[in-house]
């Protein structure tokens, strides 16, 4: 019994895996370069620009020629812009791989993120408790996750309780949790948040790059991936997702599946939900609009599929990591933005077309195999 | 014969999948007879009259209709020659209503595409009154009780002209008033001179409506004559006519146990009602019946699979829980479902994930799946049912009907079940993986698990058990030891047939 390569990496991922290299490879061949200033630290540890002195004695700013992509700078912000979404796919992945829909999770972010920047500005510097730093931020985090969690109660809960399609029941809270969140805000944007929250999410490296998010991405992955595949729990959600009927015969409580994943969903969104309100420093209502549609796209592109019983938490992070190399790569080729939503559509469309075609063949291999 | 039959079948031959469902069928029906065709479960009957009616094609042989020999394939098409089916699996669109279901293939409409509603209910109430149906048009085809959905079907079949009508056990779930009115329409239909074949396994009615008989067995013609020249007794003989007994069981040589499994009094609305079982360890049971006797639906109510059962189920004698699988499970029984494709496997998972599914919280710590421990059984179980996979690692979907079997059953084992419950244990298997089944549950009764045994196929319950429950219309109506059992005293309680009891 050896671990390979192979077990490591399913099939599926290494697929994703070569498409983001291309993708990469093809961005940094066409991106072209942009001149930057050039930076160096100095002896006391801060960040200086360098000059150049000429033979004339004149200083003049450094400049260094940068590939537009491939240079930490875009990148970093590619990995910022990526976990968002990448956090709420891996949510979204346990809801796909069970054979379900969660269509309320960009409302679950914006109900989140709008409920725990209430307590956060109760706590703030302006508000009237008065900064009081760590524990007014626990609360905040506190807040923003319990009503994300309750937001995935509700979701299960009418599922499983009505046996309602949970296309229809999400599609309902997508409205009712937006709406709260106006409600409670009155439309206006929240903020005044106490500086350590902020500067507790905002912890750069001494190059400039915010990592918060990207830790939290990891993680997040790394549980998902877990208990997808090293949990019990996890093995029910795939069984549950290729066929309920069969899993109802071998003793699995679907109901109790069911509100785990609707539960983890949105738990993943007011994870997402807690990192904006730390990265942006405030929430307004009209938070994580279409998210929804970016998070199932990645995904649907990271190889889950919406038949259920199969999908992997890895997969829907690259999944996100290629939705949005796609973004950035319009953006760096200046391409109009207005095409960008045609694009990534049809990207979508041709990742599931992909996927169709791979089944099939793997169908047609499998009937082969069993003709003998 | 002196007129040219209505419908002539020569060497019909028809291959499924690991079974020949007909092989080499001839025989002749006479225009205007109502013409019986009756066998086993599994027989073939259905898939003659679906050949007939253009749902199947016949890999060999040729039907005549009225000396011609068509190959109809399609329903439209064997429609289009005056021959139809009335089946019992639903053949309308529930969302609509009877008049636009009657005149689904050519709806009435006025100019701009408009359908012409007046014209559409008046053809409709037409072709009604036809066959003397009395049925609102304007009704819901999913709102129709199943007899009234089979009226029509047949005013549909009648409306297009068709000369042939195959009618597939249309009195299977009719109550009994609901079949009268059946017979008094297949009356009005003969006598209008169409032709019937009528498919069914319940003697009493073909003898009652019936002119001509055709028996099958096992995909071959068996007999084909007046139905007067023969009766009850005989032609349950010419349906069963085989000596195929298997080496005796050698869990028969140990004594039964103790009492692990005792049903009384179970009762579901509509299902079953007053069913009284023991089941003791080291015993194989069978439960025979006709299909709809409920025979599944009793196996699944023990294992907590109907919510609407009550009576008492109770394991090592402590009651269950009726209505929890759970708790069914813990008390140590599993189920092997009739359709293991839908009920007894996830097909995407590996056969790995298939065996260790119901067996999950043996296998985890803190909700952790112990992976080593997890392969060890699923290769331990596989092995000793001897599945013929790649690997566990292999795709259940890829592996032939006999081996998904296996590890459909490879999952009670390996959750360390004492009572089996097993339905149709063979279904969709080929001889040989059959071969290899029957000895399995021998050798697992012989380690003291109880086993009841749901099947069709009367000779396996023959060679398996030790004794055999009988049940008819849900209820059990008898049981038979070993050493009395034969297939015709099985199907005689099967069916109902209280002929040839003196014999």
């Amino acid at each position: 019994m050896s671990l390979s390569l192979r077990d490591v990496l399913r099939f599926q991922e290494s697929g994703l895996l070569v498409v983001i290299l291309v993708l990469g490879a093809f961005l940094t061949a066409f991106s072209g370069t942009v001149r930057a200033p050039l930076f160096q630290t100095g002896p006391d540890g801060t960040r200086e620009r360098v000059f150049i002195t000429d033979a004339n004695g004149e200083r003049t700013p450094a400049f260094v020629e940068r590939n537009k992509f491939l240079n930490a700078q875009n990148l970093a912000q590619l990995a910022k812009d990526t976990s968002f979404i990448a956090i709420m796919a891996v949510g979204m992945a346990f809801v796909i791989i069970s054979g379900g829909i969660d269509l309320s999770v960009g409302s679950i972010y914006a109900l989140a993120s709008v409920a725990g920047a209430l307590v956060l500005n109760h706590f703030g510097p302006g508000g009237p408790a008065g900064d009081i730093g760590l524990a007014g931020s626990l609360a905040g985090a506190a807040v923003c996750l319990g009503t994300a969690l309750a937001c995935g109660l509700a979701n299960g809960g009418l599922i499983v309780a009505l046996r309602v399609h949970p296309f229809i029941v999400t599609l309902g809270t997508m409205a009712v949790f937006r709406g709260i969140a106006f409600v409670a805000t009155r439309g206006q944007s929240v903020g005044g948040f106490p500086q350590s929250f902020r500067d507790f999410i905002r912890i750069e490296t001494s190059q400039g790059l915010s990592v918060m998010p990207l830790l939290v991405m990891i993680a997040v992955t790394v549980v998902g991936w877990i208990v997808l595949s090293r949990l019990a729990a996890g093995r029910r959600v795939y069984a549950i997702g290729g066929n309920e009927l069969a899993s109802r015969f071998s003793g699995i409580r679907i109901e109790r599946v069911k509100l785990g994943v609707y539960l983890m969903s949105a738990l993943a969104a007011g994870v997402a939900a807690l990192l904006s309100l730390g990265y942006y420093g405030g929430a307004t209502s009209g938070d994580g609009q279409g998210y929804e549609l970016s998070v199932i796209a990645a995904a649907v592109v990271g190889g889950a599929s919406l038949a259920g019983g199969r999908g992997s938490a890895l997969g829907v992070v690259l999944g996100a990591l290629i939705i949005q190399m796609i973004n950035s790569g319009i953006v760096i080729l200046g391409i109009d933005q207005n095409y960008s939503q045609i694009i990534i559509g049809t990207v979508v469309i041709a990742a599931v077309v992909l996927d169709n075609l791979n089944s099939w063949l793997a169908r047609r291999r499998l009937q082969q195999g069993a003709g003998h | 014969m002196s007129p040219t039959p209505q419908i002539e079948f020569r060497g019909i031959a028809k291959r499924f999948p690991g079974v020949l469902a007909l092989d080499g069928v001839s025989f002749s029906v006479a225009p205007g007879s109502c013409h019986a065709l009756i066998g086993e479960n599994g027989a073939g009957k259905s898939t003659l009259g679906k050949i007939l009616a253009g749902i199947l094609t016949a890999d060999a042989g040729t039907v005549l209709l009225e000396g011609r020999p068509i190959a109809p394939d399609s329903p439209l098409a064997a429609r289009a020659l005056g021959i139809a089916m009335v089946h019992q699996e639903l053949a309308f669109c529930p969302n609509l209503s009877v008049a636009e279901n009657l005149c689904l293939g050519d709806l009435p409409t006025r100019r701009g595409g408009w359908v012409d509603r007046a014209a559409l209910h008046q053809r409709a109430r037409a072709l009604l009154a036809e066959i003397g149906a009395d049925l609102d048009p304007a009704r819901l085809v999913g709102s129709l009780s199943t007899a009234q959905e089979q009226l029509v079907q047949i005013a549909a079949a009648v409306g297009t002209g068709a000369r042939v009508i195959v009618m597939d056990e249309p009195s299977s779930s009719l109550s009994a008033g609901e079949t009268h009115e059946l017979f008094r329409l297949v009356r009005r239909l003969l006598a209008r001179g169409i032709t019937l074949v009528y498919v069914s396994h319940r003697l009493e009615e073909l003898f009652a409506l019936c002119d001509t008989l055709t028996v099958l067995r096992d995909g071959r013609h068996v007999w084909t004559g007046p139905i007067r020249q023969t009766s009850p007794g005989e032609v349950v003989t010419r349906m069963i006519g085989r000596e195929l007994r298997v080496e005796t069981p050698a869990h028969l040589a140990q004594p039964p146990g103790e009492e692990l499994l005792r049903v009384e009094g179970l009762h579901s609305p509509g299902r079953f009602s007053g069913i009284d079982l023991s089941l003791r360890a080291g015993e194989v049971v069978g439960l025979a019946g006709l299909v709809g006797a409920g025979r599944s639906e009793t196996l699944q109510a023990i294992f907590g699979l109907d919510p609407r059962a009550t009576g008492r189920v109770l394991v090592r004698g402590k009651p269950l829980p009726l209505g929890s699988v759970e708790a069914a499970l813990g008390a140590g029984l599993g189920l092997l479902p009739e359709d293991r494709k839908r009920q007894g496997l996830v097909l995407g998972l590996t056969c790995r994930e298939n065996v260790s599914l119901a067996a999950l919280p043996n296998l985890s710590r803190f909700g952790w799946v112990r992976r080593s421990e997890e392969r060890t059984r699923a290769q331990h179980f596989a092995g000793r049912l001897r599945v013929k996979a790649p690997s566990i690692e292999s795709i259940v979907a890829g592996l032939s009907g006999g081996n998904q079997q296996k590890i459909a059953l490879a999952k009670w084992l390996a959750r360390s079940c004492d009572v089996l419950l097993i339905d149709e244990p063979t279904r969709g298997v080929d001889v040989g993986a059959k071969a290899e089944i029957y000895p399995l549950l021998d050798e697992l009764a012989r380690e003291g698990k109880a086993i009841l045994v749901v099947s069709s196929e009367l000779p396996e319950l023959l060679g398996l058990c030790r004794r055999i429950l009988v049940m008819r219309a849900g209820r059990l109506v008898g049981e038979v030891a070993r050493a009395d059992a034969t297939e015709a005293a099985l199907m005689r309680l099967m069916a109902g047939v209280e002929t040839d009891r003196a014999a």
